[in-house]
């Protein structure tokens, strides 16, 4: 009798059974490579939906968008190559550049807002006071909501006779309405605001799960040393949730280049006043859909977006490496 | 292996490319005479047919049509869908990319041009000549798109509305309720008046100026061959230039700079805005979402320098459609006269056919609001034009609204704005899409 040196597959997982099993198996295996053809095919065949559906649904309409970037396909005809003129006509676009001002203003300010302050609200909830549960739930409660049901929520609130101006009035601080919806930066400033207002409770759930992991006795240490809670938070906390830190850094930033839901709920379509609030993601959106859609167009801008978007991942991950590294 | 590897994605990439080609979609093309011939066929088989939001009102009389038709030829079969008027454009793109259009669809001229120009429609003058007799001329000419060379639709059904007032707001500002706007003018000084009385309380005018808007109050949109835009002219920025006066004066919404045609109708249901270019449609929605408002309600003839303004429905047959005749005659079934007039009372809007709207029922008063409304939209129906042009385009829309909003505010002149759109329109044109 053969026996095999090295068992492969589930011939490999088998030798790990009863002696008595091990002999007769390691015998099959041997006879007639069915159980190690097997073993090397069965990944792939409980890989084959999602790898099918990732195919279809994402690697070809990717592969697509490239092509048709250099072209000036629309939706109703196939178009010709047009070698880089899209990306020609970018650089002329106001609209693009406008768009690509929004969306990297929205980053810059969302997301420093996205790294702290659901930290500290993390750390609020972290507590065994009585009620941090009611809280928890209640931060939460926005994340579930969907985002569009949410947006319009806050457009009737922030309307010129909504909610807000209305109280704002009443109590005498202002005399005409604030334009939180008709007004470039104020529209901007609104959106951002309802993108923290519903991912704070998001980020503060990946922040508590990253709190349970520092160990209290470093807090017990620093607090005989005399450190306050000011020196506990820069020296234990930070230092125990950077990583968290830079993937939320990381999951945000991504988030908020591509932000859309909000502006578009709030705006009602339009992106404010003569489109002054658009972002990369609604242009793409106003180009490349409807029956009039200049789908290379907007394939070159979906392109751009991927670039960027890709470009900060690399460097998130790099900035993570080097601290790793210290 | 690594080297059969890199082949295989080697392959799979390229293949990717070659079959994605150029383009999503992809149903144009020449229909090679297929036209002529379409109604030759014989009228059996299966048909789809895609109407625009009507099932929620109408669901009783479209079973009736289908059933009547099926009926009628026998050996037929008419799958009648129905889609929200929510996104129906981006269905329509979708299903022409993916060559699955139903075969009779239902359409207006912004969204039936597109399919027009990628020949995804029967052109009618080849596949069912001499149908323009059946219908109103203008209606049936409006359905003619040079630039495709042919009419691609059969007209449907028409509507044109009247001027709604809300008196409540005159009332409250301190104004005369029986001198409502009705000129352009008029409605600008008084929307000045109301805006002034009321210290920006009540505001008349809830929406920017489209080009309908503007020819309407007599501005040249396109020159006379209808091969370019001109509506940046002395006339149409000293058009644009009172509404700049408006906005600043609290007589126009904050809103209407960031808002279309659909917040204009919400604003006005509760009770912000004092006028609103209706319809009998909005009449009956008044009525049931907003009681307070429709209490004051008072409704005038349609606001025009000009010819009154009126949209149409209309339906045209699928190019890839499978079987052309039975579509054809279904589509024809759906247009014809005694088929319009039974939708137009029912749905309160008025038929192309070649008769219009000549019936007795659209000329007579029972007292009711939906009467004078009707009365009112019938009597200005043989004047009405609808104001659309060559190559107009929801992107061209868009921009139009945007460039007012800037000007409007204060962010570019009023000449540079309208420069601007006049640029975009032209090249939007020219391009054909």
């Amino acid at each position: 009798m053969t026996t095999p040196t090295k068992p492969v597959g589930a011939a490999r997982r088998l030798v790990r059974r009863a002696p008595q099993e091990r002999t007769a198996d390691q015998g099959r295996a041997a006879r007639g490579g069915h159980a190690a053809r097997h073993g090397r095919l069965t990944p792939w065949l409980f890989l084959a939906v999602a790898l099918i559906s990732e195919g279809v649904f994402t690697v070809f309409p990717f592969l697509n968008t490239i092509v048709l970037a250099f072209t000036d396909a629309t939706r109703l005809k196939g178009g010709a190559f047009i070698g880089l003129d899209n990306f020609s006509r970018m650089i002329h676009d106001d609209r693009f550049w406008t768009a690509l001002q929004n969306s990297a203003l929205y980053m810059v300010i969302v997301v420093p807002c996205m790294v702290f302050l659901p930290l500290l609200l993390a750390m609020l909830v972290h507590t065994r006071l009585p009620g941090a549960g009611l809280f928890r739930t209640a931060y939460y409660i926005p994340v579930v909501s969907s985002t569009v049901a949410v947006g319009i929520m806050w457009s009737w609130m922030l309307d010129s006779q909504g909610l807000v101006n209305q109280t704002l009035k009443a109590l005498g601080v202002i005399t005409e309405p604030v334009p939180f919806l008709t007004e470039r930066w104020l529209l901007m400033g609104s959106a951002m605001f309802v993108t923290i207002w519903t991912g704070l409770g998001w980020y503060m759930v990946i922040y508590l799960a990253a709190l349970t992991n520092v160990s209290r006795d470093l807090y017990d240490a620093a607090a005989m040393d005399g450190a306050g809670w000011w020196r506990r938070f820069v020296s234990v906390t930070i230092p125990g949730v950077r990583n968290t830190m830079v993937l939320v850094g990381a999951l945000s930033s991504v988030a908020a280049f591509r932000v859309f839901t909000e502006i578009y709920v709030l705006s009602g379509n339009t992106a404010g006043p003569g489109g002054s609030a658009m972002t990369v993601i609604m242009l793409i959106q106003r180009v490349g859909t409807g029956l009039d859609a200049e789908v290379g167009y907007a394939s070159a801008l979906s392109l751009v977006v991927f670039v960027i978007t890709i470009g900060l991942m690399i460097a998130v991950l790099r900035m993570q490496t080097r601290e790793n590294e210290k | 292996m690594r080297y059969v590897r890199r082949l295989a994605l080697a392959t799979s990439v390229t293949a990717s490319l070659v079959l994605t080609g150029c383009g999503v979609g992809g149903g144009g093309g020449d229909d090679g005479g297929k036209a002529q011939d379409a109604a030759k066929g014989k009228i059996t088989g299966s048909i789809s047919f895609q109407t625009w939001n009507l099932k929620a009102g109408f669901k009783g009389y479209f079973e009736d049509v289908v059933d009547t038709f099926e009926k009628k030829h026998p050996g037929t079969k008419v799958k009648w869908i129905d889609q929200p008027a929510e996104g129906y454009a981006d269905k329509l793109s979708a299903d022409a990319a993916g060559d699955t259009l139903p075969d009779v669809i239902n359409l207006d001229r912004s969204t039936a041009a597109p399919l027009a120009k990628a020949k995804l429609l029967l052109d009618l003058d080849e596949a069912d000549p001499g149908a323009g007799k059946d219908y109103l001329a203008g209606a049936w000419k409006s359905n003619d798109w040079k630039d495709a060379g042919g009419h691609y639709a059969y007209p449907w059904y028409l509507n044109t509305g009247p001027t709604l007032y809300n008196t409540g707001l005159f009332k409250k500002a301190g104004m005369n309720t029986k001198k409502l706007p009705t000129t352009y003018d008029e409605l600008f000084d008084q929307a000045m008046e109301m805006a002034k009385k009321s210290k920006k309380q009540y505001a008349m005018i809830g929406q920017l100026p489209g080009t309908d808007v503007m020819a309407k109050y007599g501005i040249k949109v396109m020159n006379d061959a209808q091969t370019k835009y001109v509506f940046n002219s002395p006339e149409g920025v000293a058009f644009v230039k009172k509404y700049v006066e408006l906005y600043k004066a609290g007589a126009i919404i904050p809103e209407a700079l960031s808002q279309d045609y659909v917040n204009e109708g919400k604003n006005f249901q509760s009770g912000r805005l004092a006028y609103l270019p209706g319809s009998s449609y909005t009449v009956k929605e008044l009525k049931k979402n907003a009681p307070s408002v429709y209490k004051n309600l008072a409704i005038q003839p349609q606001i025009t320098n000009n010819a009154p303004g009126m949209y149409i429905q209309s339906v045209g047959v699928s190019a890839h459609t499978k079987n052309s005749a039975t579509a054809l005659a279904f589509a024809r079934f759906v247009t014809d006269a005694e088929n319009q007039l039974a939708f137009a009372k029912e749905a309160d809007v008025f038929p192309s056919g070649s008769d219009g709207a000549k019936a007795e029922y659209f000329h007579a008063d029972d007292g009711s609001d939906a009467a004078k409304v009707r009365v009112l939209s019938a009597d200005q129906l043989d004047k009405a034009v609808e104001y659309t042009w060559p190559g107009t385009s929801e992107a061209q829309k868009t921009d139009l609204r945007e460039q007012i909003a800037l000007a409007v505010s204060g962010k570019k002149s009023v000449k540079k704005a309208l420069d601007d759109a006049v640029a975009f329109a032209n090249k939007q044109a020219q391009d054909g899409k």
